[in-house]
């Protein structure tokens, strides 16, 4: 072990080169994992923001809340539902927001949420034609007490207050109540408009101690299965393109990952052929393969623990230098640290390659060949 | 150079595994080139492949089809400027359809004139005839959206008969239906009976004879601030999304443009080392550096030509298939670029290889150190 060490402090140019490819390869893993989370989190905000249990869409939206249609009705069904406490409508219109001072073709992409309870983060719905605003939307110049305007009919909206983490699908959220939704959404898209009573969806919440799912399942019984109930987290796994970035993201990440052994396998069985003279005399003073072995081993760890510092360093001053709204970054130390322990599973496993040439290690060669 | 070859042959294992490793990389590669094309197609194929050569968006759509909404004076205007021979309107919009497979998401693609936001090519049956009607892109016609089939709107029950396929049409990574304007406009109206009267998502454009699309495009976006013309091409290209899954794909391919000649070099590297006492000899013997080399070289070549080999056969049947909704093909300019590319990488790595074998001196051999 601490031959290993002195080998790493007296020669670390022998080093460089696996340091270096391995922090490209560490770079890559935490930024990729970054991205889909930044991607992920600008998806799904505003669902992870509704204060309640189940979100209510109607069977044939595809749990999509421009396509779901709740009834008066039916909320009224709903709301007899054992299990369900409070009822409150969802609206949602994804629209293009002109802010004072940007150019005239320089819109920001905001999704309209109206409300009848309000987000989290949020303690009391705004007034008619006021709305809170994520806080991404700074990035584009938008100050409390400006006002905007949304769609093509230049509908005017006036921003009280920020909220974090409550885009969707990539667009800043604005929260508003009800009616003001309802105004924006018949002015800029009159085939989308709904009635008075009716909404896209509802969010509900349920008496504590039930089962969501449970509750959400009984909701749909009582509707006689015109509506789709969803928990938060499946509504959120139901949001256009969350599953599928989540996957795609994910195997790149494993690519990467074998990628990180098969370098890690490589570089140290160069090592170890260079060394195997070396070895033979370290076998032949009395050292066990374990200890040879156990000294690699350490000497990738180190190796690659180094290169995913330097990664973390990168990506963290790439974080405080990407503007928000520009690249959806988000570095997290979870990501950091999950990502690094990935790399170091993956430089044990690259280093079991050099195992069976370290076993086959015979001390007799040392006599003669490794002087 | 028979030497090279009599080695390979005898250390089958440990060349045959390069070969197979270099035979994988290549082959994830090629998948994934064939992914990220389905891809896009998948994603603004239905944009590439349409009839009109300009589309109008409004700025507030962000160039996004379904966002963009056009109101009756910008409609207006891009009908009075005389750089444009003729205009049709198009909406778009996502329906939950049912077909013979149950229920899914279904683009509708409304075009009110034939030529002007229709489907280039019709692959099998026909252009629709009047409302009713519709074409379907084609690799959504195995998943339950045949031709001859009718496909039922929820909710509204607004039906649509399939009466042809085109090639490359999806939009939305999805089954896309491009049926006439007053078929999209009933069923909008069928699914929310609160809407109002829809306005066109876009415009469909056909220059004036001697202007390019280009110059029309331009000539649009001069009339108002709040229009955006682009040409079809750009209109695909300039698609929300589209950017990004090039730029991930791209970090991808270079990733792999990297770990191939890194594991190539690494392994001749190791390759050489093992061998530097036989190497030693050879030099003493009066072998040429050019040669040991030349043999160097060779192996590289033979290993990376044969991996590339089993990796494009393992392509192969794989670029036929579909993945979900996304037809996969055989990409031959991916084929012919990736060969060439890694060939130069792989050699030149292994070239490091050779400068180590450069250094060899052959009076090494009358000692006992022999090492590189």
């Amino acid at each position: 072990m601490k031959l290993a060490l002195r080998e790493l402090w007296r020669r670390p140019s022998r080093f460089v080169t696996a340091t270096v490819i391995l922090s490209l390869i560490a770079t890559l893993l935490m930024f990729l994992g970054s991205l889909l989370d930044g991607l992920i989190n600008a998806s799904t905000g505003a669902i992870r923001a509704l204060p309640g249990d189940v979100i209510v869409y109607s069977s044939t939206s595809q749990a999509s809340f421009a396509r779901s249609r709740i009834e008066p009705a039916q909320r009224s069904a709903i709301l007899e539902v054992s299990g369900v406490e409070q009822t409150g409508g969802i609206g949602l219109a994804q629209l293009g927001a002109r802010i004072p001072g940007n150019d005239v073709r320089d819109l920001a992409g905001v999704a309209v949420f109206g409300v009848e309870i309000a987000p989290r983060g949020v303690d009391a719905l705004p007034a008619y034609g006021e709305a809170y605003a994520d806080e991404i939307l700074q990035a584009d110049g938008v100050e409390v007490g400006m006002e905007i305007l949304l769609g093509p009919a230049r509908s005017p909206i006036t921003i009280i207050g920020f909220v974090a983490d409550t885009n969707f699908s990539g667009q800043a959220g604005l929260w508003t109540t009800a009616e003001t939704w309802r105004a924006v959404l018949s002015a800029n898209r009159p085939d989308a408009q709904v009635a008075e009573g009716v909404f896209q969806s509802l969010l509900v919440r349920i008496t504590p101690g039930t089962d969501p799912v449970a509750v959400a399942q009984a909701i749909d019984n009582a509707t006689g299965g015109a509506t789709l109930s969803l928990s938060i987290s499946d509504a959120i796994d139901a949001i256009p393109g969350v599953t599928e970035q989540q996957a795609t993201f994910n195997q790149i990440i494993g690519v990467t990952v074998v990628i990180a052994v098969v370098v890690i396998a490589l570089f140290f069985a160069l090592l170890t052929v260079e060394r195997t003279g070396l070895y033979g005399v370290l076998a032949a003073l009395g050292a066990r393969a374990r200890t040879l072995f156990a000294g690699v081993i350490l000497q990738a760890l180190i190796v690659t623990f180094i290169a995913c510092a330097v990664s973390a360093t990168l990506l963290v001053i790439a974080d405080l230098a990407v503007p928000p709204g520009s690249i959806p970054l988000d570095v997290t130390p979870t990501r950091l640290i999950f990502s690094t322990l990935l790399l170091l599973i993956a430089a044990v496993l690259g280093c079991a390659f050099s195992l069976r040439r370290i076993l086959r290690i015979d001390p007799a060669s040392a006599i003669g060949s490794a002087s | 150079m028979f030497l090279a070859l009599k080695e390979m042959r005898r250390a089958k294992v440990r060349f045959g595994l390069l070969i197979a490793a270099i035979g994988l990389l290549v082959f994830l590669i090629l998948f994934q080139q064939s992914l990220q094309n389905g891809l896009l197609t998948s994603f603004v194929g239905g944009i590439r492949n349409q009839s009109a050569p300009v589309l109008v968006y409004s700025v507030d759509g962000q160039r996004f089809i379904q966002g963009s909404v056009i109101r009756p004076d910008l409609e207006q205007l891009v009908r009075s400027s005389d750089r444009v021979d003729a205009v049709g309107r198009i909406g778009q919009g996502t329906f939950t359809a049912s077909g013979t497979e149950g229920t899914t998401d279904l683009s509708l693609f409304g075009y009110e004139t034939e030529g002007l936001g229709s489907p280039r090519e019709i692959l099998n049956g026909r252009m629709p005839l009047g409302p009713g009607e519709g074409v379907i892109s084609d690799v959504d016609t195995a998943t339950g959206f045949a031709i001859g089939s009718t496909v039922t709107l929820l909710p509204g029950g607004t039906q649509i008969l399939i009466v042809g396929s085109a090639r490359d049409v999806q939009i939305n990574a999805g089954p896309t239906l491009f049926v006439y304007y007053s078929t999209y406009l009933s069923a909008v109206a069928e699914r929310n009976p609160d809407a109002g009267a829809p306005l066109p998502n876009v415009l469909a454009v056909q220059p004036a004879a001697g202007v390019t699309d280009a110059e029309a495009a331009t000539a649009i976006n001069a009339l108002s601030t709040d229009l955006d013309a682009l040409t079809r091409s750009a209109a695909a290209d300039l698609t929300p999304g589209v950017a990004e899954v090039r730029q991930s794909f791209q970090i991808i391919f270079g990733l792999y443009a990297i770990v191939v000649p890194c594991v190539t070099g690494l392994f001749f590297l190791i390759v050489t080392f093992q061998k530097s006492r036989a190497l030693t000899l050879l030099r003493a013997l009066g072998a040429t550096p050019r040669r040991l080399v030349s043999s160097l070289l060779l192996q590289a070549t033979v290993i990376i030509a044969a991996g590339y080999l089993i990796g494009t056969a393992l392509y192969t049947p794989i670029s036929q298939q579909q993945l979900g909704g996304i037809a996969l093909r055989f990409e031959t300019r991916a084929v012919i670029g990736w060969a060439l590319t890694l060939m130069v990488l792989g050699l030149g790595s292994a070239l490091i290889a050779a400068r180590r074998v450069l250094a060899i001196d052959p009076a090494d051999a009358t000692t006992s150190g022999a090492g590189l």
